[in-house]
């Protein structure tokens, strides 16, 4: 007898099928569930809250603040400005002389923030514009492709540029010119589910109660496509932290004295041939995490979520 | 077939259109421009300058000279930052050397990202599946901006093997690191696709068949299941390749290749908008004409496809 068939067999396996008969679970509950099995998905989400606990209290152990020149070091970096405990630059001073591990700290809260923030809001606005294409067809439809296919082929820097000119470079322009460079992220994908589900008899029931139609896309169809919502917000809050990384790295990101990972990967990538690769290493360290931890969490939400999967 | 191919022709001319105006009057409307520096000029040298370039004319005047120049004559007009150059030089300086290694790094992503899907869908949960895996995980959290750096690092700094930057005519030695950073995570995606659409095809019926038949495996794969299974890879390319042309900006930058992406950023920093919007046409020109051309070799390769452009 192989396990499976032991296990299949056994008296703890049928109390819980018993068990799971008696208590009717809702869609999400069941795929609930099916992400706390997987355990690298529930261990980035604990990686992740780290981050986030980081990036919330880790300023209140750090000895210097993130825009103040040490001037002790200044100058002899590469000599005297590597990590160590007793002067309090835990993570190594950066090429101004200020601490890096309060620059880390600033760096995550700014990816974090603009991840988080900037990719669920450019998901939705480009899930309601889907979905109300989807549902109207016709005229609106192919205004939004067609608006859709230019925005796509205008390459993205040029609105980081103008945005800038017109309103500044701070984190909440970052914020909003993100979302607006974004809004077609998840626009094709519900559309797509929209179009399929608009045909169906609980549309139709909607419709002849006398729903408007927003009412029936908002109340009936968002239900429906929110699994796909999700799993499509997980993929781009990854890609828009990328992107802020990208585009800080380029210089034509967030201000300084403020800082991203983007920002500082790029500085320590500039001044590696000095020697100073703990520079480097700290923020791309940090990036990592969040990037790997992300990708399960996405990995394990589609897993959880897809019907296919099932 | 070939009307098709002039239908999209012709849809191409007004996105185009409208992707100039878009762009024009979104960065003429910014406030600053590419004479505006921190002392200002004196307003009879402004004026003088601004007539030089024709920008004391109405801003529709502008575009419509702009847009008549480009047609009659394929003239982008006089580059404002830097002297004595147009735009039409600039792009023939960078656009080759982009080009070439975006060419490079094309190969780089098929020759490697295929025949790494296949083998990871004919070994399916093997070494080859977990190794791909891996692959793809590690070029998803390594984005091309930290990846190049560790590059560098590698082969540059400590064991002195490549070149760090810079171009010297294209020898390969200066290819080889931009065309692998800029390609890996799209190798990772194209074999992640291949992988999924060769496991899709090697579950479907008429594999089922060919095996009944007694086909021997490495027939069954050449010549039945190869071909489906690309189609999804090669649709896949066209925006890849795109992405990458555009994507290069960053490589431009950090390897100093002299790219159009430097000019891209350094137009960005200084507000040159001849250089910026000629740029931005190039480069959705580009993807048109590659969009165009897969759905054409898409059409040849997959004859359902051909019947429906009739």
């Amino acid at each position: 007898m192989t396990s499976a068939s032991r296990r299949l067999k056994s008296r703890e396996f049928a109390d819980a099928a018993a068990e799971e008969m008696i208590t009717s679970r809702s869609f999400w509950a069941d795929a609930r569930g099916r992400f706390l099995r997987n355990r690298m998905a529930v261990f980035s989400v604990f990686m992740l809250l780290c981050l986030v606990v980081f990036a919330l209290f880790g300023h209140t152990i750090a000895v210097w603040n993130y825009e103040e020149i040490d001037w002790a070091v200044l100058g002899q970096v590469k000599t005297e400005g590597g990590p160590s405990l007793e002067n309090g630059h835990w993570f190594g001073v950066d090429e101004l002389g200020r601490d890096l591990y309060a620059r880390v700290v600033q760096g995550t809260r700014t990816s974090l923030m603009v991840g988080f923030v900037a990719g669920p809001l450019s998901v939705m606005l480009g899930a309601l514009i889907g979905a109300m294409a989807g549902y109207f067809g016709g005229r609106f439809d192919q205004t939004v492709m067609g608006l859709y296919t230019i925005w796509i082929s205008i390459p993205y820097i040029i609105f980081f540029v103008v945005w800038q000119a017109f309103f500044g470079r701070s984190l909440t322009q970052m914020i909003i010119v993100i979302i607006i460079v974004n809004w077609t992220a998840g626009l094709l994908i519900v559309r797509g589910q929209v179009m399929m589900l608009k045909n169906r008899e609980f549309v139709d029931a909607a419709r002849m109660l006398g729903m408007s139609d927003m009412a029936i896309i908002f109340k009936h169809l968002m239900p429906n496509v929110l699994w796909v919502v999700v799993i499509y917000t997980s993929l781009v809050i990854p890609e828009v932290i990328m992107a802020e990384s990208l585009v800080s790295f380029l210089g034509v990101g967030i201000q300084e004295p403020n800082t991203s990972w983007g920002a500082l990967i790029s500085e320590g990538a500039r001044t590696m041939t000095f020697g100073t690769l703990w520079q480097l290493a700290f923020p791309a360290m940090f990036f990592v995490i969040a990037q790997v931890s992300l990708f399960y969490i996405g990995d394990g939400l589609r897993d959880a979520l897809d019907p296919k999967e099932r | 077939m070939l009307n098709f191919t002039l239908r999209r022709l012709f849809a191409v001319i007004p996105t185009i259109l409208v992707l100039i105006v878009f762009s024009f009057y979104l960065m003429r409307l910014a406030p600053g421009g590419p004479f505006t520096s921190e002392r200002p000029l004196p307003p009879a040298v402004m004026a003088n300058v601004l007539e030089r370039y024709g920008m004391d004319e109405p801003l529709h005047v502008q575009l419509w000279s702009y847009i008549k120049n480009i047609v009659l004559y394929f003239d982008f007009g006089p580059s404002f930052s830097q002297k004595d150059r147009t735009v039409n030089d600039v792009i023939a300086q960078g656009f080759p050397v982009t080009l070439t290694y975006g060419f490079w790094s094309a190969i780089f992503v098929l020759v490697c990202g295929v025949p790494l899907g296949i083998i990871a869908a004919l070994r399916h949960n093997g070494f080859w599946d977990y190794t791909m895996t891996g692959l793809a995980i590690f070029s998803q959290i390594f984005p091309n901006f930290v990846l190049a750096p560790l590059m560098v690092l590698l082969f540059t700094l400590s064991w002195g093997l490549l070149p760090g930057g810079g171009w010297n005519g294209g020898q390969w030695q200066y290819i080889v690191m931009p065309a692998i950073a800029l390609g890996t995570s799209y190798m990772a995606g194209v074999a992640r696709l291949t992988r999924g659409s060769m496991l899709e095809v090697l579950n479907s019926p008429f594999i089922r068949t060919a095996r009944a038949k007694g086909l021997p495996e490495r027939t069954i794969i050449i010549r039945h299941a190869l071909k489906p299974a690309l189609l999804p890879t090669l649709t896949y390319m066209g925006p890849v390749f795109v992405y990458m042309i555009t994507g290069s900006v960053f490589i431009d930058v950090f390897f100093s290749t002299g790219g159009i992406g430097q000019d891209f950023i350094d137009g960005a920093y200084s507000r040159d908008y001849s250089i910026l919007l000629g740029l931005a046409i190039l480069y959705s020109l580009l993807t048109f004409a590659l969009t165009l051309m897969l759905d054409l070799l898409y059409a040849w390769i997959d004859p359902k496809v051909r019947s429906s452009m009739g």
